[in-house]
């Protein structure tokens, strides 16, 4: 226990205090802070402000239109036909940013067009939209029907047709929380993979540069394998935790300083526009739906066991390389081995009464992922979990003891070409 | 100290061992030769428990060989490595640590064989930035900082200039003195000749030889002697007459000669002092022994010829 705490302490030590884990540490939160933030940006790019002409000679809209209080948006209006390449030369037009032009068929055929300057974000476009249609909904009111404005949304709001499951009328296990679910299991994946691929790559180096002899002198291969194995985990969760603590940090930052009215309606004046029902069941779910109390425990637990499983994959294949470039050709089928199980997850989301789903419920290949998305859709672990933990620790014990006999048999094979029936009979040697 | 009782070891179809035995004396030199593929590396592994015998055993002071006693050992391979990132003085922590001492001990041991081998400024060097001499003298002092019972070197000169071989063999002769076993696997035969009191030879998985140098070289002498002499060839020749047959002779100018005879008749080596004296003016006079070099070729090659006849 002593030498397989030494060897973690080291594997640890090289691993966080690397180069490479420093700047991953710095970078992945930098990478994905930079990709929220230009989501962000991209979403609201262009000008903030917009001056708009509209052009309305057939008087459709009798000059008036309703900003809803918006400051971003100003309008004026022009009671003759102006051409677009007037609008984009004549020098009366330059301090518009765009021209609505509404002809007079426009109550007919519901036909309009905006010519712009430059190209406003999704959100200009989407507040313009949003005002004229209304104002020419106001038009059309008057004009066909005896209805207030106030009735003629209640008859255009659309028909919601809720499907639900009799089992589970409060809708918990909706798509939507299996993709959270899912987003756990596939984060358990992204790391097994990273810091699977890193043992792999130290056992190979080991071998390559003949270490190996000298710690296997002093050290057992298991005690050699298990501290190569908790030391890298234990340096996959404090880089897990930096990405966290960088991350949530930086959105923070962000909500507070750079967009200050992202998330909150108070600050938004459209406010029907942003916050759509999808939105605000998306916000629910993060902040009020998914029960962390529960999530975040197993989380911790699939991680760690699903880490050691394929962990104890990843050694026992980096004890069978006869060079290091052998790892080469093993990163190909551990990849599909991977994307299998993310692929099981998107399958569990999809169809989660299937036999399929259950079955990917119980393999420790894709067990992490299947149970992430039950737990986010049920309200508590039932015994089924615990039955799916329990084969996944059996599967990585037994799996740690199979890796344990390729790394006692293969460790100190130099320069060979991996055959089959090499690691068949190293199997088989105890 | 040491004694293996009939080691076999096969790979697959290939025997890497078959039923070696010897006897290492505690505070022996030992070497342990044999041509290239013999099996010295198993039988070393073996002793090191890295690699499981198929049968026989391994004992140390009498008892069966358990994990515990790995601690007694200290081991350098042939093919030795060193983690590239780690500094000198953390792979010596790294290192002195699994072998069960604590730090404090640790860093004591790193404070004398730094200073003993005048490595101090090497201590925050990462290894990669060593030449490789001088990671062989790190990965010397990593073997030896546990001050081990027990010490089994593979190799131990390849890969440094002669004075550092000399240095090495200076501190084996020094942990010999001590008190310390060491094992020793080398195809430097003139350093297997100065510093090993007995060896044993292993060639095509078999022990073939095994004994003290002298008496290897006793074994295999070939009844030649020399003669150191100054004075005149020809009065030398003909003292010798018909009891003495010359082999070779060495000028090294002037009137100084080294000849080599064979005995002929009964003749014996105080006949031919006895013939010599006052014909020429003899330096020295000594019965030639065969190399370790020659002792090992002797053995060797005669196997090999007869391997490639069959």
């Amino acid at each position: 226990m002593r030498n397989s705490l030494l060897i973690a302490i080291r594997e640890w030590k090289a691993r966080v205090f690397s180069r490479s884990f420093i700047v991953m540490s710095i970078i992945g939160p930098i990478v994905i802070l930079a990709l929220t933030y230009l989501l962000f940006v991209f979403g609201d790019n262009g000008k903030q402000e917009w001056n708009v002409l509209i052009t309305d000679p057939a008087g459709i809209m009798d000059g008036k239109i309703n900003s809803h209080g918006s400051s971003r948006v100003t309008y004026s209006f022009a009671n003759d036909y102006i051409e677009h390449e007037d609008f984009r030369d004549g020098k009366a037009y330059q301090e518009f940013d765009a021209m609505v032009e509404i002809n007079g068929k426009v109550l007919q055929n519901k036909v309009s067009h905006v010519f712009y300057r430059s190209e406003p974000s999704t959100r200009m476009q989407t507040t313009v939209h949003y005002h004229v249609e209304r104002r020419l909904e106001e038009v059309m009111v008057g004009q066909f029907t005896d209805f207030s404005i106030g009735e003629y949304l209640k008859i255009k709001q659309e028909l919601v047709l809720g499907f639900h499951n009799v089992y589970d009328p409060y809708d918990k296990a909706t798509d939507l929380r299996g993709w959270v679910g899912f987003s756990y299991g596939a984060l358990i994946f992204v790391f097994i993979f990273l810091f699977g691929m890193t043992i792999l790559r130290s056992v190979a180096g080991e071998k390559s540069n003949r270490i190996v002899e000298v710690l296997l002198a002093s050290v057992s291969p298991n005690q050699l394998m298990s501290g190569k194995i908790i030391g890298i985990g234990l340096a996959a969760i404090i880089q897990f935790l930096i990405w966290c603590l960088f991350i949530g940090l930086g959105l923070y930052f962000m909500r507070e300083n750079l967009f200050p009215d992202m998330l909150d309606p108070q600050n938004v004046v459209d406010q029907e526009l942003f916050a759509s029902a999808e939105y605000n069941r998306f916000v629910e779910l993060i902040y009020r739906g998914i029960d962390y109390g529960i999530m975040v425990p197993f989380f911790i637990l699939f991680f760690i066991v699903g880490y050691l499983f394929y962990g104890a994959l990843f050694s026992g294949i980096g004890a069978t390389m006869g060079t290091e470039s052998d790892g080469q050709q093993f990163v190909i089928p551990i990849i599909f081995l991977l994307g299998f199980g993310l692929y099981s997850g998107y399958y569990v989301v999809n169809y989660p009464e299937s036999d399929l789903a259950i079955w990917f419920y119980y393999l420790p290949f894709t067990s992490p992922v299947a149970v992430m998305i039950d737990l986010a859709q049920s309200d508590s672990p039932g015994y089924e979990t615990f039955l799916s933990l329990f084969i996944l620790i059996v599967s990585a014990a037994i799996f740690l003891k199979i890796a344990g006999r390729l790394y006692k048999n293969g460790i100190l094979q130099f320069g060979h070409r991996v055959r089959l029936r090499h690691i068949i009979k190293w199997l088989r040697r105890s | 100290m040491l004694e293996v009782r009939n080691i076999s070891k096969s790979f697959y179809r290939k025997e890497a061992l078959n039923d070696v035995s010897f006897t290492v004396g505690k505070g022996e030199i030992f070497g342990l030769l044999g041509p290239n593929g013999a099996g010295k590396t198993t039988m070393i592994r073996v002793i090191n428990r890295i690699v499981e015998s198929d049968s026989g055993s391994v004992r140390i002071n009498g008892d069966l060989m358990v994990n515990d006693d790995l601690k007694q050992i200290g081991y350098l391979p042939e093919e030795r490595g060193l983690y590239k990132n780690m500094t000198v003085e953390a792979h010596a922590m790294f290192l002195g640590r699994l072998r069960g001492l604590s730090k404090a001990d640790v860093n004591t041991k790193i404070d004398y064989w730094f200073g003993r081998f005048e490595i101090n400024d090497w201590r925050k060097k990462r290894i990669e930035q060593l030449s490789k001499g001088m990671a062989q003298k790190v990965q010397f002092i990593c073997t030896v900082l546990h001050e081990p019972k027990l010490l089994i070197l593979d190799e131990p000169f390849s890969g440094f200039d002669p004075v550092n071989v000399e240095l090495i063999k200076q501190e084996l002769i020094e942990m010999k003195a001590a008190g310390k076993t060491i094992i020793l696997s080398s195809h430097n035969m003139k350093s297997v000749e100065e510093i090993c009191d007995r060896v044993v030879l292993i060639d095509k998985a078999k022990k073939v030889a095994e004994g003290s140098i002298a008496e290897l070289q006793e074994e295999r002498k070939a009844g030649l002697y020399a003669v150191k002499f100054r004075g005149s060839m020809i009065a030398f020749v003909n003292a010798l007459w018909t009891g003495f047959e010359v082999v070779d002779k060495d000028i090294h100018g002037g009137d100084k000669f080294t000849v080599r005879l064979k005995m002929r008749n009964e003749s014996s080596f105080d006949d031919l002092l006895k013939v010599l004296i006052g014909q020429v003016k003899i330096e020295s006079a000594w019965e030639v022994l065969p190399s370790m070099q020659d002792v090992f070729i002797d053995i060797v090659q005669p196997r090999k010829e007869n391997e490639d006849e069959k």
